[in-house]
């Protein structure tokens, strides 16, 4: 076979090639990115992630039922922290403020800085630290 | 819907295989023949297997493991059958094989999942260790290692009526089933694992009995290196243990520890061992000694040197004159047939690989399967960087195999049951 031929058809199946893995990337590119690691909740109050493994900026909207916070899957905020409990806290809404109970968390829930025994009150402004990940009100 | 891209990107790379064969073919002056129909029907069958079971088994796996695998492999069958057409019509038997072993894994799975692994973790972690021994039997039985090219990885087993001796690599299982055991054992102590609680000086260090999985991990690879004189399976079980220790904890202290254990076991292992010493010279220059210990290196530069750009074309290089080109410079024979583009293909599949195992480890919930899923993917990365870096000088050589590129049953077998284990994974977490 001549020379030209194969050459031809060797840049052909080079071509082909790189055909499949640009479809492969592209449809890599649609499926990759490590999704949001903190899950949405709806209405009321906001905290914002200001520090944290969990990409900065992520709102979570608070319900006036209130959340649990955790690493745990089962938590209604799953924070990927390694330093937060599994049910590290609760933040519940009360006529417009903010209340933040410690659920017996190993490294302890943090309101503006300060280790929480009881149940704190948080305003707009103040943070939570739960793990590594620090938390705004807003 | 994205289970049809997954069959409609490997019947491309069935066809993308087959397009090589016959090229292979045209340039040696020869027509179509059978080889093209079972080069397509071999792999239609083996990643058929794959793909009906995870439409079966693992409707949400991830679509692109399948196609990333197709397409190694393609580009893998092509080039062995290019060395050795015999080795191919083996090689298409291994894949079958290999394909179907891999939808067992996913059948068996279906219902129990792949937690159940985590329940039988010392049974892997002891089958591992047997595995690993077992090239160290005697020469006399039936069942024996056998020492090929100065390192002692492979079994033979010897058939009785004078039919060939079945030999295989049991290290290449062993690593798989180990990194179930580490996933596992992780699984229950990364927590602690990850506490620094310790400051010596600027560094902020673990408790020191957290350090003794690396010591015994170290050990491990560094008797592997000793009694089998592997320099590849010491090097990748040890990445493999430190890499699973750094996705568990991300605590960078291990990473280091690692590369301080791996450079500290390097000194030793250069003044201990002959074989080592060599395997250095070969790699600092391989052309002092050409016609001796640096011939394999020096014969796998100038392949890739005449490769150039585009490659001299399927069929038309000469990289039958590396040795073992078919298993461990696989990639220096497509560099040299397939050139710079062709190499630069592979590697981009092999990172495509690692960012669509990642990307499952990191949307797992479940830290077993998190952690195995990273596991897997460090595994499979880790090969193909050893071996790539060790044919472009970058690395001393270590010979091992291209996973799902180079021929040997083993090792097609390992990948295949990586691929199965990360599609039920992505099933299972929905990632």
């Amino acid at each position: 076979m001549p020379a030209l031929i194969l050459n031809a058809l060797k840049i052909l199946f080079l071509i082909l090639i790189f055909l499949f893995l640009w479809q492969v990337g592209l449809a890599i590119r649609s499926h990759i990115g490590t999704g949001p690691s903190v899950k949405r909740a709806k209405g009321g109050h906001e905290l914002v992630v200001l520090r944290g493994d969990a990409k900065k900026g992520t709102t979570i909207r608070l319900r006036p039922s209130g959340h649990t916070i955790g690493r745990s899957s089962e938590a209604d905020v799953v924070i990927d922290d390694p330093y937060a409990s599994e049910f590290h806290a609760r933040v519940e809404t009360h006529d417009g403020g903010t209340m933040v109970h410690d659920l017996g968390s190993t490294n302890g829930t943090y309101v503006n800085g300060r280790r929480i025994t009881v149940p704190t009150p948080a305003g707009k402004g103040d943070t939570v630290q739960i793990g590594k990940t620090i938390l705004e009100v807003r | 819907m994205t289970r049809n891209t997954e069959a409609v990107f490997i019947l491309a790379g069935t066809v993308l295989a087959s397009v090589g064969v016959a090229m292979v073919q045209f340039a040696g002056g020869g027509w179509l023949d059978a080889d093209v129909a079972l080069t397509f029907i071999s792999f239609a069958l083996a990643f058929g297997a794959l793909h009906v079971s995870f439409r079966l088994w693992a409707p949400n796996a991830n679509p692109l493991i399948l196609p990333i695998a197709t397409f190694l492999a393609a580009i893998g069958s092509i080039e062995v059958f290019r060395l050795d057409p015999d080795l191919a019509a083996l090689q298409r038997w291994w894949l079958v094989l290999a394909g179907v072993a891999g939808g067992s894994v996913v059948w068996l799975l279906r219902s129990s999942g792949v937690a159940v692994l985590r329940r039988y973790r010392y049974l892997f972690l002891a089958s591992a260790m047997v595995l690993l021994l077992l090239p160290l039997l005697p020469d006399a039985w039936p069942i024996h290692g056998a020492t090929i090219n100065g390192s002692r990885l492979w079994v033979r087993i010897d058939l009785p009526f004078g039919v060939r001796a079945l030999s295989f690599q049991p290290g290449e299982i062993a690593k798989v089933l180990l990194t179930v055991f580490l996933a596992s054992y992780l699984a229950d102590r990364s927590e602690a694992m990850s506490t620094v609680s310790r400051k010596v000086g600027p560094f902020r260090i673990p408790e020191p009995r957290h350090l003794g999985p690396v010591m015994v991990a170290a050990g491990v690879a560094f008797a592997v290196l000793v009694y089998q004189r592997d320099l590849g399976a010491s090097l990748l079980l040890f990445g493999l243990f430190i890499g699973m220790l750094y996705a568990a904890t991300g605590r960078g202290f291990y990473l280091g520890a690692g590369i301080v254990l791996t450079t500290a076991a390097g000194v030793a292992a250069y003044t201990m061992f002959s074989h080592v010493r060599v395997r250095i010279s070969a790699w600092i220059d391989p052309f002092a000694d050409y016609t001796g210990a640096g011939y394999q290196t020096a014969q796998g530069l100038f392949a890739m040197g005449s490769g150039s750009l585009t490659g001299s074309g399927l069929g038309l290089g000469r990289p039958d004159l590396i040795p073992a080109a078919a298993t461990d410079f696989m990639f220096a024979a497509v560099a040299e047939e397939l050139g710079l583009a062709g190499s630069i293909a592979v590697i981009t599949a092999y990172a495509f690989f690692v960012a669509v195992g990642f990307g499952i480890a990191l949307r797992s919930r479940d830290r077993f399967k998190k952690y195995l899923a990273a596991g897997l993917t460090i595994l499979i990365g880790l090969q193909s960087f050893l071996i790539i870096a060790g044919i472009v000088r970058l690395f001393p050589l270590t010979g091992i195999t291209l996973p799902f590129m180079s021929y040997g049953g083993s090792s097609l077998l390992a990948s295949a049951l990586i691929a199965a284990l990360l599609g039920r994974i992505s099933h299972e977490e929905r990632t």
